[in-house]
């Protein structure tokens, strides 16, 4: 009753009592254009699960796995699919660990490679959902950390998991010897990334708009991060130490007062494709059947880089204990939009923005821990 | 339909919440507070007193309404150009007192006394004046020092001739005739003091004085910048105010003949509290005669209702203060408060259910995406802005209005120079040739011009007639929009709404309500009238062939209608195409005699669910900032040809909106395709394969050249 007298006031007076309230883009989080100044690699429509594999860098668009290396004669400033291969089904995540590389594919399971395609194992252990396995990392060579994203939604459906308000993920510790799954913690918002330093592990909640930090059983779970302006997804090792934290798209505050409305919602979700929902997305402005904001109204022919937007691109660095540094955007005029995964290779970060299907590179990995 | 889009359409058909925001959006919203007290004060009080309302008690109460608003008057004069002047309780007494003595001790006519006692009114009020008008000092110190010594010579001059008051008598007819006289049945003084307010109603609210008086105290500085004569102006005020009051006192002194000891003592708290009960601002600015009224019959029934239950006087006094304390405290709040309420409650969003948009990607649709408007020639890039319509001469010049308020020139053929044709300062939207070759343009928030060939700029109309049930003034043309002439000279042109400005052009298209009307203006007897009432954003406007009817837009129902103004089917509308995949702006020729139409921006299926679920995008208005809020998506346009039955022939995009992301008129011209955008900074050229080469809009009009 009186949650009820709250609630009224709150609505009558226009308080957010529920942590809808966007988070400006500040500090270490403050705008600027160097994922769209940054070079180039590669353009490929999807890009997907950037990992290195011992010395190689691999990547899935769809259900294909390919092999990237620089272009002969081009000193390294771009990249060339060498090599391609399929698994059957959509890669929703790949990890890697040396040259053993774990696949997870919708709907079948974990694939394990091992080194030199000595043999290659599907497994899917009791218990494990494997529609929507949005993230893995290698603790140790035998146990492949796994973040699920939704036990009611496939991968794919990301924005239907946002939109219903499905807080059905959790975090699953796999012994790949043994073939069997331990589930660590669970009730989380959409986990999208996961990464293992030394005895913690870092996930980031997407919907939560936070990264949590735990121990290898789940225990002691901490934010480690938290408030984000934007979805944070998956997380990669920094080779100076640190990590590298993608957020796929960018909170909007439309979209934080449509998830209060839920016959909208209701409606939206039952009668409009999803692309044309008033949702986060990888990518924008692709048809005129999306919606647009106010502000996102072109003045004099230009779209203003701050205008609020659907999709963006977004790396931040962030230290040891997964506090921000800096960051690398794409903003609303941007073309490097909806960042899903990185790998550093050969003294670079690859960037692959799977929204606009580029791989761009960042060349600044030294200097970030120092600072 | 959904049971809940029922009770949606229901709700926005019949309950008419957007009268919340237009009533909060009038001037005289400020009154409804003090009066809805005073009603509420006659009931309570008419209820538990008997006799309240009663023939008696209400003609005592006009009476000495008659004095009590006088000064209320004065002291809301003075208020509204920034001051206070405490010292009209005791020019009261005084002029009560000299009143009395001139009448019954001296016994000089009475028309005499007036004078005396109007001049010793001026002398108070100019004293006051002097002090805080010319030598600047403060208003409040010095009107209680004046307060004090004013009093001071009342007690000194009372004690003397007390005596002699009482015991003289005055058998002039006119003194009782203004005391206890009536004219009409009406008290005689009341007539003397509501002709007064009348007089400074009309002042204050039609003339230039009182405007003035109005700028001093709302800006002092910019009342100086702007020329005003502030000192004066505040020397004035005081002396009128003091001379009302000397006024009100002669009319006291009639009523009762006699004065004491306590006669105004503290009349200067009651007046206060009356004038800030009915709304004038303490700072200055802000307040009305009808506020001084609403306030000294709120304080003078509460005081007389008080008394009329016993409550001593003290405890009377201590009850107006307390009241006086809370006015002050809502007044405040009201004021702090009233323009955000204003703007949470205004938008308003109605029920629009659109029929399904078309399918422009189907197979065997009439629209067919590309990019032909992609690679157009661009003129005058970067050097305007904002041009919503575009038009050209038989001499192939190029017109068109910018943001600046400027009409724009381009010399054909090559439209590579330009001048400025004409500056008019408002933003320049639909344009048209009559048959002398005059441009006619609307101008949003300023209305129909005519500009001459000679440039000479002529004001066609600003204003229509006011309809009975608008709240909202919409005799004056808000958003004027596009514009034709009829063959016989008759001009008819689209106004997109009445609820808001030019700048916020698509928070209408948020609320989609029938606010917009088509209206004519006839240059033969000069009256404008409104033709067709409640369109949705009416836009577009040409001319049939026929001469008897014209095609119009109303964008936010992406619709095209025919109207006939003239003959046999003179007033009737009919639909057109009532399913557009964009919304409809400018419509104008095409030299096959089929039209072209510019669609603005393009209809996406997330708006289109919002526009049948009106509160959902109400709650978005008062939440989310505007920057914010879901808008047509404007960022893509195209241009359609359509013909008569409302087929769709042809049409051209640019998708992604490079070079023209909202095109908001086009016209063709010799074979040419010339495009327009209300916020683009260029005008595109697009050549037409088969169209006419020689056809230009004038001549189709008009004929050939004279």
């Amino acid at each position: 009753m009186i949650g009820a007298i709250k609630r009224a006031w709150a609505n009558f007076r226009g308080f957010d009592l529920t942590g809808s309230t966007v988070p400006p883009m500040d500090g270490p989080l403050r705008p600027n254009a160097k994922l769209d100044a940054a070079p180039l690699l590669l353009e490929l429509a999807d890009v997907d699960n950037l990992v290195l594999r011992g010395q190689q860098i691999l990547c899935s668009v769809g259900q294909e796995i390919h092999t990237l290396a620089p272009e002969i004669g081009n000193s390294g400033e771009a990249l060339s699919i060498t090599g391609t291969h399929s698994v059957g089904k959509p890669v929703t995540s790949m990890a890697a660990a040396g040259d053993l590389l774990a696949v997870a594919v919708e709907g079948e399971g974990i694939r394990i490679e091992r080194p030199g395609g000595a043999s290659t194992e599907l497994i899917r252990p009791e218990g494990l959902n494997v529609e929507c396995i949005t993230a893995m990392a290698f603790a140790d060579p035998s146990t492949l950390l796994i973040a699920v994203g939704s036990a009611r939604n496939p991968a794919h459906r990301w924005k239907h998991d946002l939109m219903t308000k499905t807080e059905a993920g959790s975090v699953w510790r796999v012994d790949v010897g043994a073939r069997s799954a331990v589930s660590i913690a669970s009730g989380l918002a959409f986990p999208s990334g996961i990464i293992v330093s030394k005895d913690r592990l870092f996930v980031s909640e997407a919907w939560r708009h936070r990264v949590v930090s735990m121990g290898l059983d789940g225990s002691f779970q901490q934010i480690a991060l938290g408030s984000l302006p934007a979805y944070p997804g998956r997380i990669a090792p920094a080779a100076e130490g640190g990590f590298w934290l993608a957020m796929f798209a960018p909170r909007n505050p439309l979209v934080e007062f449509v998830l209060k409305e839920d016959e909208y919602r209701s409606r939206m979700i039952e009668t409009i494709d999803p692309e044309y929902w008033i949702a986060p997305s990888l990518v924008t402005g692709r048809s005129f059947l999306e919606p647009i904001q106010g502000g996102a109204r072109k003045k004099l022919n230009m779209l203003k880089p701050w205008s609020p937007t659907w999709s963006a691109g977004l790396v931040v660095r962030c230290d040891g204990s997964m506090s921000m540094l800096r960051n690398y955007q794409s903003r609303a005029d941007g073309d490097v939009h909806g960042v899903t995964s990185m790998c550093e290779a050969d003294g670079r970060l690859l960037v692959g923005a799977k929204g606009s299907g580029k791989i761009v590179a960042i060349d600044e990995l030294a200097g970030h821990a120092a600072r | 339909m959904a049971s809940s889009d029922t009770l949606a359409y229901l709700r926005s058909r019949y309950l008419p919440d957007h009268l919340i925001g237009e009533l909060l959006s009038k001037r005289w919203i400020d009154n409804a507070i003090p009066f809805s007290a005073l009603l509420l004060t006659i009931v309570v009080l008419g209820s538990i007193i008997p006799d309240f309302l009663s023939l008696s008690s209400l003609s005592d109460l006009a009476r000495q309404f008659a004095e009590f608003g006088l000064v209320v008057l004065a002291l809301t004069v003075v208020m509204i150009s920034g001051g206070i002047d405490l010292s009209v309780a005791s020019v009261f007494s005084l002029a009560v007192l000299f009143s009395l003595i001139g009448v019954n001790v001296y016994e000089l006519p009475v028309p005499v006394v007036l004078a005396g006692i109007l001049v010793m009114g001026m002398g108070c009020g100019a004293i006051n004046g002097v002090l805080v008008g010319y030598l600047r000092l403060r208003a409040f110190l010095t009107t209680l020092v004046s307060l004090i010594i004013f009093r001071s010579i009342y007690e000194i001059v009372f004690v003397k001739m007390s005596t002699s008051m009482m015991v003289g008598f005055s058998m002039s007819d006119l003194w009782l005739f203004i005391g206890e006289g009536t004219v009409l049945g009406v008290p005689t003084s009341l007539v003397i003091t509501l002709v007064i307010a009348l007089a400074w109603h009309l002042v204050l609210s039609r003339m230039r004085p009182g405007w003035r008086l109005t700028a001093v105290g709302g800006a002092r500085r910019s009342a100086f910048n702007a020329g005003i004569d502030v000192r004066f102006m505040v020397f004035l005020t005081y002396v009128v105010s003091s001379t009302m009051c000397a006024l009100a006192g002669f009319l006291f002194a009639a009523r009762l003949g006699s004065t004491g000891s306590d006669t105004g003592v503290g009349l200067e708290v009651q007046a206060l509290t009356a004038a800030v009960l009915g709304g004038t601002a303490i700072g200055g600015g802000r307040g009305s005669v009808a506020k001084a009224i609403i306030g000294s019959l709120l304080v003078l029934m509460l005081t007389n209702g008080l008394i009329n239950l016993g409550i001593s006087g003290p405890i009377t006094s201590t009850i107006l203060g307390a009241i006086l304390l809370f006015a002050v405290f809502v007044d405040m709040r009201w004021q702090k408060h009233r323009h955000r309420i204003l703007a949470k409650v205004y938008v308003s969003p109605a029920y629009l259910s659109l029929p399904p948009a078309p399918k422009v990607d189907a197979p065997g649709s009439p629209y067919v995406l590309n990019d032909r408007l992609r690679s157009v020639e661009i003129i005058g890039l970067g050097e305007i802005e904002g041009p919503e319509d575009v038009i050209l001469d038989r001499d192939d010049n190029l017109y068109c209005g910018t943001r600046h308020g400027d009409i724009v020139r381009f010399f054909g053929p090559d439209h590579k120079r330009s001048e400025v044709f004409a500056h008019i300062g408002g933003h320049p939207l639909g344009m048209a040739f009559d048959r002398t070759g005059n441009l006619l343009v609307c101008i949003g928030g300023m209305g129909l011009f005519q500009v001459a060939p000679d440039k000479t700029v002529t004001k066609l109309t600003d204003e229509t007639n006011r309809s009975w049930t608008s709240v909202v003034d919409d005799s004056r043309l808000r958003l004027a929009d596009d514009v034709d002439v009829a063959p016989d000279g008759r001009v008819y042109f689209s106004e997109a709404t009445i609820r808001y400005e030019q700048e916020d052009w698509a928070t209408d298209a948020l609320e989609s309500r029938a606010s917009g009307r088509m209206i004519c203006y006839d240059p033969r007897t000069g009256k404008t009238h409104t033709e067709i009432p409640k369109l949705v954003f009416a836009n577009g406007v040409t001319m049939c062939p026929d001469g008897q009817s014209f095609m119009f837009a109303e964008s936010w129902t992406c619709s095209i209608s025919r109207y006939w103004f003239d003959g046999p089917k003179k007033g009737t509308t009919e639909r057109v195409i009532s399913s557009l995949p964009g919304y409809p702006d400018n419509i104008n020729r095409a030299s096959d005699g089929n039209y072209w139409l510019a669609l603005l921006g393009m209809r996406g299926p997330a708006l289109d669910l919002a526009m049948r679920m009106p509160g959902f995008r109400k709650r978005m208005a008062r939440r989310v900032a505007p920057d914010q809020w879901l808008y047509p998506n404007i960022n893509t346009g195209c241009v359609v040809k359509f013909n008569e039955k409302g087929e769709i022939l042809d049409n051209l995009w640019d998708l992604g909106g490079r070079n023209h992301p909202m095109i908001t008129s086009m016209r063709e011209h010799r074979g040419w395709l010339y495009l327009g955008g209300v916020s683009n900074n260029r005008i595109g050229r697009y050549r037409l394969p088969d169209a006419d080469p020689d056809w230009c809009g004038q001549d189709a009009y008009w004929g050939p050249r004279p």
